[in-house]
């Protein structure tokens, strides 16, 4: 991987590191894609992909509102500001 | 020993019985590192822990993870509300972890885990914990969680029992995801019996996690078993020969043994790993610096700073496999990687189910002696993801499996592994019970022995 490339790489995962961590890393990274390159020696297969190991019905549950009991403990892991969670500016 | 939950039941508690197991237990976890927290309990129930990625109701959760330190989930984990109904359990606290679950050894967060059986040495991982508080408590039962072989792989180091179910089993509500299509909750504990006791009560449907099944689960006995060869050939010469002797012993109580060839089981180590990291890499963007636990603090920047800077929090681990799964699913090499993978897992639960009909599948569960702590750290990554060899094809094929000792090095435990096909998930529990009726497990601590 090209340093250009892993430096790419990096500003999408929003991940920020150091020099000394950056080259690290970059040279695991190169030795964990040359092993994961194994998964293209098999091209026998018929099967299609499997998302899941066992068969999921994978309906999802009723949309129903519920009322959380304890609203404040809900908000208990935030800033809050009247009622609202604190966030950055997007 | 059929179930130490039935035994302690059964007896009169001394006044004071939960102080001095707390004492005692604080005592040995300031060196050992089992528990991220530890509670005196206050009902008179079998000691229970819990796997820091799980959710406790007012208690801190944070999967060994720094993002997530000051997190007090507000509801319990399913798992956690099925447990705690009965009134037969008394919590004692959330169980240390590689950080998220990301790791073979118990080291990948601020307080690594060492073994109790020998403290130089790794506990294993992720659910380091879990394994060293079975290893030191006499009656306990341990809620742990596996992705790609975090109950195996800490059992078979700590000489514990360690049981995980087929995937969609136990529910994964208020689990703090790893990989949602590879994580299973499961069970460790001294007995076999304790183990099938704790599915009993913690099976079946919730309306909450989507993926969970209602199946039914079989107890299927099988008298064949059948070793894949390609497993055994990175395992320690040392530990083969007791595998071996192990074998021997099994055709004597009246078991076959067949030797068969599957060249692709090496490749399921890559495809977990390719899948994991995916899926790891998109939970984690959850943890935004602002909802759960660590608050970044200057609110005035621009989004995607502040996201960044929250993620300083990660380990390298958790970071070096954001920036994979990052990598893996971007459109230009997504085909090459994540999808091949899931077509080789498809492929291998087929292949996998069809051995599995009339047989169990028998291996070492690790293959190396726990390493030390040491040794353990200045293993490459991929080192360290090659040691799983004999634990992922049955976690990525959501096969129930069951750790279990069958000798001693010294010290030091050496486990086998027995797989079954999915939803025979009593049947691996039956093996292992039949099997301490021909063994006894050695412990070199009872904390809480009555």
């Amino acid at each position: 991987m090209e340093g250009e490339e892993f430096d790419r790489l990096l500003k999408i995962s929003r991940i920020k590191l150091d020099e000394k961590e950056k080259q690290s890393i970059k040279r695991d990274i190169e030795n964990i894609l040359e092993y994961f390159d194994s998964v293209n020696k098999f091209d026998e297969s018929k099967n299609k992909l499997a998302f899941h190991s066992v068969e999921i019905n994978g309906e999802p549950r009723k949309d129903e509102v519920e009322k959380f009991e304890d609203r404040d403990e809900l908000l208990s892991n935030t800033k809050t500001y009247r009622g609202f969670v604190v966030g950055p500016k997007i | 020993m059929s179930s130490y939950i039935h035994e302690f039941e059964s007896k009169v508690k001394p006044k004071d019985y939960y102080d001095k197991v707390y004492e005692e237990l604080s005592k040995v976890n300031s060196r050992l590192n089992a528990f991220n927290v530890i509670i005196k309990p206050e009902q008179d129930g079998v000691p229970l822990s819990i796997k820091d990625n799980i959710c406790v109701k007012g208690v801190e959760s944070t999967a060994s993870s720094k993002i997530l330190r000051g997190y007090i989930p507000p509801f319990n984990a399913t798992v956690v509300d099925r447990i705690f109904k009965t009134k037969r359990f008394s919590f004692l606290g959330k169980t240390n972890m590689d950080e998220f679950g990301f790791g073979s050894f118990g080291i990948n967060c601020s307080k690594p885990a060492r073994n109790p059986l020998d403290e130089d040495r790794v506990a294993g991982g992720s659910s380091s914990g879990a394994a060293i508080a079975t290893a030191l408590l006499k009656y306990h039962v341990a809620i742990a969680e596996s992705t790609g072989g975090s109950i195996s792989s800490p059992a078979a180091f700590c000489g514990v029992i360690g049981f995980t179910p087929t995937y969609s089993v136990i529910s994964r509500y208020g689990l703090i995801d790893y990989a949602n299509s590879l994580d299973k909750i499961g069970v460790m504990a001294r007995s076999a019996d304790d183990i099938r006791i704790m599915l009993d009560i913690t099976k079946g449907k919730d309306p909450r996690d989507p993926t969970s099944t209602n199946t039914k689960i079989t107890d299927l006995h099988h008298k064949k078993l059948v070793v894949i060869d390609e497993l055994l050939d990175k395992v320690d010469d040392k530990i083969m020969s007791q595998f071996n002797m192990f074998i021997d012993k099994l055709k004597g109580l009246g078991y076959t043994v067949e030797n068969i060839s599957l060249k692709e089981i090496e490749l399921s180590i890559p495809a977990y790993y390719l899948i994991a990291m995916a899926e790891a890499s998109t939970n984690l963007a959850k943890f935004t610096g602002f909802k759960y636990g660590f608050k970044a603090e200057d609110f005035s920047k621009p989004y995607n700073d502040f996201f960044t800077e929250a993620r300083e929090e990660f380990g390298t681990e958790a970071k070096r496999r954001i920036i994979l799964g990052t990598f893996i699913r971007s459109a230009s090499v997504r085909d090459k990687y994540y999808s091949k993978s899931l077509i080789i897992r498809g492929e291998l639960i087929d292949r996998l189910s069809k051995i599995l009909k009339d047989a169990f599948i028998i291996s070492p569960t690790m293959p190396i002696l726990p390493p030390k702590i040491s040794e353990a750290d200045s293993m490459s990554p991929v080192q360290n993801y090659a040691a799983d060899i004999l634990t992922i094809p049955a976690n990525l094929c959501g096969l129930p499996h069951i750790s279990f000792p069958y000798s001693y090095s010294g010290s030091l435990p050496l486990s086998a592994q027995i797989v079954g096909s999915q939803f025979n998930d009593y049947g691996v529990i039956s093996f292992a019970s039949e099997w301490e009726k021909n063994f006894k497990y050695k412990f070199k601590y009872n904390i809480g022995e009555i």
